[in-house]
């Protein structure tokens, strides 16, 4: 039985539709990241399963049962926010037992379970603090152990680093990951950020316009992609695209160069296609069988690896991801070549051709 | 001095030369003549005229404790008043809110003296709307202008319900400033609606109230226009006369400026030692 399961779901404000029909079944103890570009309705999502919004149409359950009609303080659901939603006027240790004691458990208790979450997030010397004494990510750290001591079926996430700059993000990044594998809890997770999705998601769920575009474990959505918007959002630096033409002996034409991508079927006619490529699976030189001309616009050097910014003959833009350190000349013309097999190819309309 | 910063006072000078002939000078005169025996020329110095006289003066003691019950009366009435009509007006539910929120402001920007003249014939004994309302429910017209403990009843209506709705947009700032999520927050912690009011809302809210109760404090404490005009004069029989009434009495009428400036003197620091009393009572304590 799934912890929290979504059948058709569908969500309108007024006459906006938000949410166009999504299926989604989240297993117990999964860690399941909800992405895609701002104003998807991942947050909008979120909200239906916490029971913040009402869902205009299809079912919600958790744990089997269908919960449309129950009140978010009954779905024994815990959120913590983007924003942290910390009441400024209570310490941490009182945010933190809030819920608690005014549900009426017994003092003993509801400290215990403080003074538990507070160990397991390092929050013990801030607990006599008020929010405002607080720095970004500690002031994060109350929002998940207020979600903690819940003891909740599932935990929500909205966007939860996003406030936080890149080094504290890359750190809360790990701890939450850890706190999921100590807890063993149902997480779901909203982000933008594709790197927090691959890093942290037992599953990741790509949204798009109210549609969830694919679903699957992270490095199956990087590798076999069913879209280019899938192909294109998963990945960084991102896919490269080209324009193509997939002929009916099964080749396709890209630039000077045709070569034959891994596909089971062939049109009858010349087709207009799209060709994506990782940036890694670049190499300078022409070892990798279909060569390319590229001329080289800008380096960035990482230190650890370099992005090569580049146009092919076709004006079309080009970035090559290589390891080491590289500053060749600019405006400089160099041989890339790639193997055929890790080309994807993508119809007209965005869908992967297998 | 640098020559910049004396241009700069140099283009102050006629500001500060107003600002200390008509406001600091009069401050600092009228605690002076508060020490003058002023009820004959020419004026002799004589703290016991006016201070002491405060201590022995029925119409002083009279005054005083009207304006106290007043104030004890009618500040916490209304700012009570004025939370729940705050919240009332910060519903998603109400349709109309703009109108709402001008109405219950309006009463602010209406003169006073129409203000008054509406209040007078709405608790006029014969033909005043409100006892006509009263009749309908069977009670007995009541005098509302020559009944002593009447006339104060209307004078604290008066006053509430011209100030209540300003109360109320101040605070309804207040409630729009709480941020929603932590409603949310506390939703999902299954915690009641009226627990999220006790709890978060009337916390939060707390600096507010305190201000707008300093401010009601300081407006009652100089209570002038409803006894003046609503009840003729802080009538009946002086049973309406505020510290406000008295000083105008003493000053206006009776032209004893150091009696009246002693009054005033004494108004300012009830107001003050009310609102430090009132702030230090408020203040969160650890
Ligand atoms: N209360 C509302 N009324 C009307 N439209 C809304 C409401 N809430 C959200 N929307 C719309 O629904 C869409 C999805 O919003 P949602 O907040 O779920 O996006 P999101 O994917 O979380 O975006 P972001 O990454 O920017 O947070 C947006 O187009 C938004 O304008
Ligand atoms: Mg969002």
């Amino acid at each position: 039985m799934s912890a929290i399961e979504l059948k058709t779901v569908r969500k309108s404000f007024g006459v906006v539709d938000v949410i166009n029909g999504v299926d989604l079944a989240i297993e117990s103890g999964e860690f399941c990241v909800f992405v895609g570009p701002s104003g998807c309705g991942k947050s909008t999502l979120l909200r239906m399963i916490a029971g913040l919004e009402d869902v205009t149409g299809g079912d919600v359950f958790i744990d089997g049962k269908r919960v449309n009609a129950v009140e978010p303080g009954d779905r024994e659901l815990a959120m913590v926010f983007q924003s942290y939603a910390l009441y400024p006027h209570m310490t941490v240790e009182r945010n933190m037992g809030f819920g608690l004691s005014m549900n009426g458990m017994a003092k003993a208790e509801v400290d215990k379970r403080v003074t538990e979450a507070a160990a397991a997030l390092q929050l013990q010397p801030l607990l006599k603090r008020k929010p405002s004494q607080l720095s970004g990510g500690q002031r994060q750290r109350v929002a998940i152990g207020r979600a903690i001591v819940r003891h909740p079926k599932a935990f929500l996430f909205d966007e939860p680093l996003s406030n936080l700059d890149a080094e504290l993000r890359v750190q809360m990044r790990v701890e939450i990951t850890k706190l999921h594998r100590q807890l063993g809890a149902t997480m779901i997770y909203v982000t933008h950020d594709q790197v927090e999705a691959m890093t942290m998601a037992d599953r990741i769920v790509v949204l798009r316009g109210g549609f969830i575009e694919q679903q699957g474990r992270p490095i199956d959505l990087y590798r076999d992609p069913d879209n280019a918007f899938v192909a294109g959002f998963i990945g960084s630096p991102k896919m490269n695209f080209f324009k193509g033409t997939l002929r009916p002996d099964g080749k396709v034409g890209l630039a000077e160069s045709a070569f034959a991508p891994a596909l089971s079927s062939r049109p009858g006619d010349n087709r207009e296609v799209t060709i994506g490529l990782r940036p890694e699976h670049f190499e300078i030189g022409g070892e990798a069988s279909v060569a390319l001309t590229m001329e080289i616009d800008l380096i960035e050097n990482l230190g650890g690896n370099s992005i090569w910014h580049g146009r092919l003959s076709s004006g079309e833009k080009l970035l090559v991801e290589r390891r080491g350190y590289h500053d060749q000349g600019l405006g400089s013309s160099v041989q890339v070549s790639f193997r055929p097999d890790d080309a994807l190819i993508f119809d007209h309309d965005g869908k992967r051709l297998r | 001095m640098r020559p910049r910063t004396l241009t700069a006072y140099g283009f102050l000078t006629p500001y500060l030369l107003i600002f200390l002939a008509f406001w600091v000078w009069p401050i600092i005169s009228s605690f002076w003549m508060s020490f003058l025996n002023t009820r004959r020329l020419p004026w002799t110095f004589a703290p016991q005229a006016n201070w002491g006289r405060l201590l022995v003066d029925p119409a002083f003691a009279n005054a005083l404790k009207n304006t106290l019950i007043i104030l004890v009366v009618q500040v916490p009435v209304m700012i009570a008043l004025a939370t729940v009509l705050a919240v009332l007006l910060h519903s998603p539910l109400l349709k109309a809110r703009g109108l709402f929120r001008f109405a219950f402001f309006a009463p602010v920007v209406v003169g006073e003296v129409a203000y008054a003249a509406v209040f007078r014939l709405m608790f006029n004994y014969e033909f005043g709307i409100i006892n006509k309302l009263l009749a309908l429910i069977g009670i007995a017209p009541i005098s509302w202008t020559s009944n002593p403990t009447a006339a104060m009843a209307l004078i604290i209506i008066a006053v509430t319900w011209r100030w209540a709705g300003y109360n109320a947009i101040l605070i309804l700032a207040g409630l729009q400033s709480i941020p929603q999520d932590l409603y949310e927050a506390a939703t999902l912690d299954k915690v009641s609606k009226t627990r999220q009011f006790l709890f978060i809302t009337i916390p939060l809210l707390r600096p507010i109230i305190l201000f707008c109760i300093v401010l009601s404090i300081i407006g009652t404490m100089q209570l002038f226009t409803e006894p003046f005009l609503i009840t003729n004069r802080g009538g009946p029989g002086g049973a309406t006369e505020t510290l406000g009434m008295l000083l105008y009495r003493q000053g206006f009428l009776s032209f004893n400026f150091g009696y009246a400036s002693a009054i005033a003197y004494t108004i300012a620091a009830i107001a003050m030692a009310l609102s430090l009393l009132n702030m230090w009572a408020g203040k969160e304590r650890r």
